[in-house]
Order: structure tokens, then sequence, then C-alpha cells
């Protein structure tokens, strides 16, 4: 089991999420987030006082599902986030130890389906 | 507040800084580059207004000339004329005045709420500063070129006097009124820029998000200076050509009848409505836009509560829009028949679009029903004194479905119109115009109001304006077709030529990476709600306050550590 963790553009969340859905990958969590990488930020002016800023708006996806699903949910987020410039964020794949569903009490992979 | 005003600086301090700041190059080239600016501008607003007035003396031959070679005031002229000032006409005038102006509220909260949170600043900011500049510009030539007296095209002297310059009112005095309606100039002024604002911040409506504001400035400047006025006069000036047609001599003389617009569906409404129209046609959908028949709809609005107390501030500043059209208060009946007119085309209108709108989607729409009851008082906004409270109901409830279906129209032709203006003032425009041909009952005055009290004619004479349905000539109809197709083809063709030459100089649309951070970013340098974001002047100490007034921003290289 792995878990999923994307940062994309908040206009790519549309279609990231129609790629996903047709891997039959149904399942995530979204947020926004603010974050820097290496695109740049920009200024804020308010009664002529100045300020820049570095933080961006991002949105993250946190996504779990078993092993054979890693590489094709990997390739559809990066085919639909994709734009080529900077900032096109990134995904990270990390180790999930245990899952359970609170509904029905499943553990394991079977926990994390649909 | 810490982030508002950070530190009160005491004017030692600034001197100091000042000091500091001079002996930076760069920022004296700054303040240089500053000075010059003001000066330049300055110096162009002093010849516009000294050397402005002069342009219809060179153009014309000097008639205003002789305005200054007339003698002073006779005392005795001067008690006749303010006689001629009728004081609780020209207070109803002002209070419609001060209502109508209250629409500006009204229309900023209804676009600021039915855009994006990204762009709302941006609307808050166009739609005040396409107030101030509408306010200067009628004072300028706006009012003279659209009331003044002149030809059948544009005017520039006080109708009746052609000694009278009205251009920046240089030859207007305290006791002129305007014709025979004993409104001071003035207080008609204050009452028609209200008008001439409401038309111009209608076309910032279909605009909203990705617009650049100096091309906001630029078309307001177009509206509010050129197309609003001139075609305002052809419908409303003392001898515009739509105002004069039907009689001997005149434009379409054989139809016998003139085109009727009583308190500006055409005039108002349809010309702010070509030109949002136009503006959309021109800019293109924002980015991210699809339209229902590619699977989309229109993007959400982001705050709904905002939006509809704007629609119900524009209801209440309809009260002024219509009754205080009759300019006379003497005319009682007319003036509370109108306001009637006006509210129940207004909930008729609400009510039909609600219905339309939960048959075609079976939810009760709240955006239906706001641009619902706005298109019903733009519908009746024409017609409001010449027909009954049963034809006040049925032109309200046409005009909520015609909405539903210019927005569907709109879908289809894959048109961005974020807050429904074409639909609503463009659309429901034209019906009000035309609604006259078909609804005005015979019982009251073609002419409209007196300003010396009710105005009785016969039923269904040729004084009165009888309607198809009530058995009225086709003639009316015509007419208004007429008047409805000339000014909003007029509208629309110098509008595409406008925003055309705007696009082309791309002064018009935003960059793509401008519209994606937002247009509050971008132009304006703040969001609306800076306060639930992270923002750099709402940052913790150390973020944002280092770099303020040393003008060096980190560069790409150096935010990826090189």
């Amino acid at each position: 089991m792995k878990m999923i963790v994307a940062i994309i553009r908040p206009e790519k969340l549309d279609a990231v999420q129609t790629a996903l859905d047709k891997m039959q990958v149904h399942l995530m969590t979204a947020s926004d987030v603010r974050g820097c990488g290496t695109q740049r930020g920009y200024s804020e002016n308010y009664r002529g006082n100045e300020g820049y800023i570095r933080l961006l708006s991002k949105v993250k996806l946190e996504i779990a599902v078993n092993e054979n699903f890693v590489d094709a949910t990997v390739a559809a987020i990066v085919k639909a986030a994709h734009s080529g410039n900077i900032g096109d964020g990134k995904i990270f794949v990390l180790p999930l130890e245990a899952v359970t569903r609170i509904r029905t009490g499943e553990t394991g992979p079977v926990a994390i389906g649909p | 507040m810490h982030c508002l005003v950070p530190d009160k600086l005491s004017f030692g301090e600034k001197l100091a800084r000042l000091g500091v700041r001079l002996r930076d190059p760069s920022w004296r080239r700054y303040a240089g580059l500053l000075a010059a600016g003001r000066v330049l501008g300055l110096g162009a607003l002093a010849l516009i207004i000294f050397v402005g007035p002069h342009i219809p003396d060179i153009l014309l031959g000097g008639s205003s000339a002789v305005a200054q070679t007339t003698a002073p005031v006779d005392p005795a002229d001067a008690v006749k004329k303010i006689d001629m000032i009728n004081a609780v006409n020209t207070g109803w005038v002002l209070l419609g005045a001060f209502l109508v102006f209250g629409m500006q509220a009204g229309f900023t909260m209804l676009e600021a709420g039915f855009c994006r949170s990204r762009e709302t600043v941006n609307v808050l900011v166009e739609c005040v500063f396409d107030t101030c500049v509408c306010g200067f510009i009628h004072w300028g030539w706006g009012f003279a070129l659209m009331f003044g007296g002149g030809n059948a095209f544009f005017g520039w002297h006080l109708p009746g006097d052609p000694s009278k310059n009205l251009i920046f009112m240089r030859d207007v005095s305290m006791l002129d009124t305007y014709g025979s309606s004993g409104i001071p100039i003035f207080a008609h002024y204050l009452f028609q820029f209200a008008f001439a604002d409401c038309a111009s911040t209608i076309c910032s409506g279909a605009m909203v998000g990705r617009t650049r504001f100096i091309g906001d400035v630029i078309y307001s400047l177009g509206v509010s200076g050129l197309i609003y006025p001139i075609f305002g006069h052809w419908c409303w000036g003392p001898d515009g050509f739509l105002a004069t047609m039907g009689s001997e001599g005149n434009f379409m003389s054989s139809l016998g009848i003139n085109f009727h617009d009583f308190a500006g569906s055409t005039v108002v409404h349809s010309i702010g409505g070509w030109v949002a129209i136009a503006g959309a046609i021109c800019l293109g959908p924002r980015l991210g836009r699809k339209f229902k028949r590619d699977g989309g709809g229109p993007m959400l609005p982001h705050d709904l509560t905002i939006a509809v107390i704007g629609g119900l501030i524009l209801w209440f500043g309809w009260y002024g829009f219509n009754p205080c059209s009759t300019l006379s208060i003497m005319d009682n009946v007319g003036v509370g028949r109108v306001a009637t007119n006006t509210t129940l085309a207004a909930c008729m209108g609400g009510i039909s679009a609600c219905f339309v709108m939960l048959a075609l989607v079976k939810k009760w729409d709240t955006a239906a029903i706001v641009n619902g009851f706005l298109a019903g008082l733009v519908g009746i906004t024409a017609p409001c004194y010449w027909v009954s409270p049963v034809g006040a109901c049925c032109i309200g409830l046409v005009a909520g479905v015609l909405v539903i279906a210019g927005m569907e129209l709109l879908e289809f032709f894959r048109i961005d119109d974020p807050v429904g203006a074409w639909p609503v003032h463009g659309v429901c425009g034209i019906w009000g115009t035309l609604a006259i041909g078909l609804f005005a009952s015979g019982e009251y005055q073609a002419a409209g109001s007196s300003p010396f009290g009710v105005p009785m004619v016969g039923y269904k004479s040729a004084e009165a304006l009888t309607g198809v349905f009530y058995g009225g000539s086709w003639n009316i109809l015509a007419a208004q077709a007429v008047g409805s197709v000339i000014v909003c083809t007029a509208t629309f063709a110098s509008a595409m030529v406008m925003f055309g030459i705007l696009n082309v100089f791309g002064l018009l649309r935003v960059s793509k990476e401008g519209e994606i951070l937002g247009l509050d970013i971008d132009q304006h340098g703040i969001s609306a709600y800076p306060e639930y974001v992270i923002s750099a002047l709402t940052a913790p100490h150390g973020m944002g306050r280092d770099t303020v007034g040393s003008g060096h921003m980190p560069t790409a290289e150096a935010a990826m550590g090189k």
C-alpha cells in the first residue's frame, strides 16, 4: 500500500480528477495549500505598503492506493497536471503502514478500494 | 491591524527617510518619473479645462463669444426666471438623482457577488473609478453632447439658446433651466450623470475577470464620453432624430409618431447591454470557462449574499430611475402609476424567471430570481408611464422568460458574461422598448408628464399613446422597433470598433499568468479577503515587512538558491 501525495496547480484539479476516475481511482483527499518551489511569487500592495510573497496557491491531493495502482496513478496525474511551465508541482509516493475503514472495520488493502 | 498602519512615522522621520531615499539612484529615477508623470497629467487636465470649452467656438465659428458680451442679467428678468424654476420639481429630480446614484452600490455589489473572489477587488475598483470618470466627463461634455441643442446627432448649447455653450457648463448661469421643465441645469445634470453612470457600469458586468484595468479606464471614457451621450442624444436630445422622428420634415415623417423611451430601456440599458456583449465577445471567455454544450456551465459566484442585496439595492434605486423620470412631481397621478408599474414588473419578472429555472433544473435558483426581477425592471423602464398595472405584469412576466433564454443563448454561442449583463440589460432593454407599442393603454399623454400638473388626454385620442393590444395602430410598434434597432446596431458596431482597437494594442485582456493568479493580485496588488489567505502583508514579522521600500524582490534564480 502506498500513499501518493501530489501537489498540483489549482486549475488542473478538474483534469486530474477526471483522469484518475478513468484509472478506477475514485478516492482522494484534496486540500487548498500554499507553498513555494521554484516558481516565483508575487508582490502585494496596500496603501503604498508593498510586500513580497513567495507562497502560491496549490492543491494537495492525498491518494491511498494498492501497489498495482501506483504507477498508473502517478502517470495519470503527470499527464493531466502537466503544463510544461515552472510551478506544475510534484508527486511524492510514501509507504503506507495500515488502513482501516471506519464503517466496516476492514483493514489492509481491501479497505483502500471503493 | 498592524499590517494596515505599520509604523506611524513622525514628520521628522519622514524627512530623514526622504534624505536616505534621495541618495539611492534608482529611487531618484522613480521619484523623477512619478513627478514628471504628475506634472504631465495636471498639464493635460489644465489644457482640457481651459482649451476644451473653446473647441466648439473654433469648430462652429465663435457662437459663445456672443455670450461673453451679453449684458449682466436685468433684475426684473432675473425675477421672472427664478419664477420659472420649479422648486418642488427640482427637489423631486434631485431625490431621483440621489436614488439612481445609489444604484452604483447595487451594481457594485451584484457584480462583486457574482464574480469569483480572485477578481472582486477589480470589480469594486472598476465600478468606483468608472463613477469618478463619468461624473467629470458628463459635466465636461457628456451632458452637452446628449442634452444640448445642436443638430440631429449631437448637441452642445442650451436648448433654445444657441449663445449658451454647455461644454464644461461654460455659459450656464444659475437661472438657466432645462427647457420648460423648471429644473435648473445643475439638478438636471446630476440626475442625468447618475443615468450615464449606470450605462457605463453595466458594461463592466460582462467583462469581469479578464479585463486589464487600463482597458477598463479607456472603454469607460469611450462609453461615458462618446457612445452614451451621442446615441442618447438621438433619443432624448431636444432635436435628436429619433426624438423628432415622424414629424413634418424629419426622419421617417410618414410614420407620424416619434420614438418613445420614458426612463431608458433603450438609452441606458440597451446601450449598456450591447457595449457589454461587444466587450465579452472581444475579450473571449475567462480561462477555464466551459460552456454548457461542452459539458460545463457558468463559473461559481463567490458571495450570493452580497449579490442578492446588490440586486435589491438596484430595485430600490429604480424608484428614482422610473418615477423621477417624470421630472415633475406635479404629475402626482403619473408618479404613483409609474412606481406601481415598476414594482409589479419587477415582481412578475422574478416570479417567472424563477419558475422557468425551476422547470429547467428543478431547483429554486438564486441568480435566476435576482436577474429575473432586474429583467422585469429593465423591461418596464421604457413603458412605465404609458401602461396599466396589468400591462406591467405582462411585461415583467415576459422579461423573466427572456432573461433565462438570453443566458442560454450566450451559453450556446460560447460567450462568457459572468453576471448576465446582456440578457438583463440588452435583451430586456429591447423588449421594454417594443412593449410600449404593444401595451400602451391609450389613457396617457404620449408626450409624457407635464411640469405643471396631471396631463389629461382623451382616451385613445391622437395625443394619447395606444398600443396594438389596446386597438392602437402598428405605427407605434414600428417606431419603437426602428429606434431600438438603430440604437442597438450603432452601439454594438461602435463598441466592437472600440474594443477591437484596444485589443490590437493589447490593452484589453490581462496576461494568462495574471488571470490565473487573479486580477486582484495582478492589477491591484491585494486580494479581497486578505486575512483568509496567507499573504505578504499579514505575514509574521520578517516575512513581508523586510522588503518594504527597499525595492528589491527575490528573483527566480535567488528563489532557487543559485
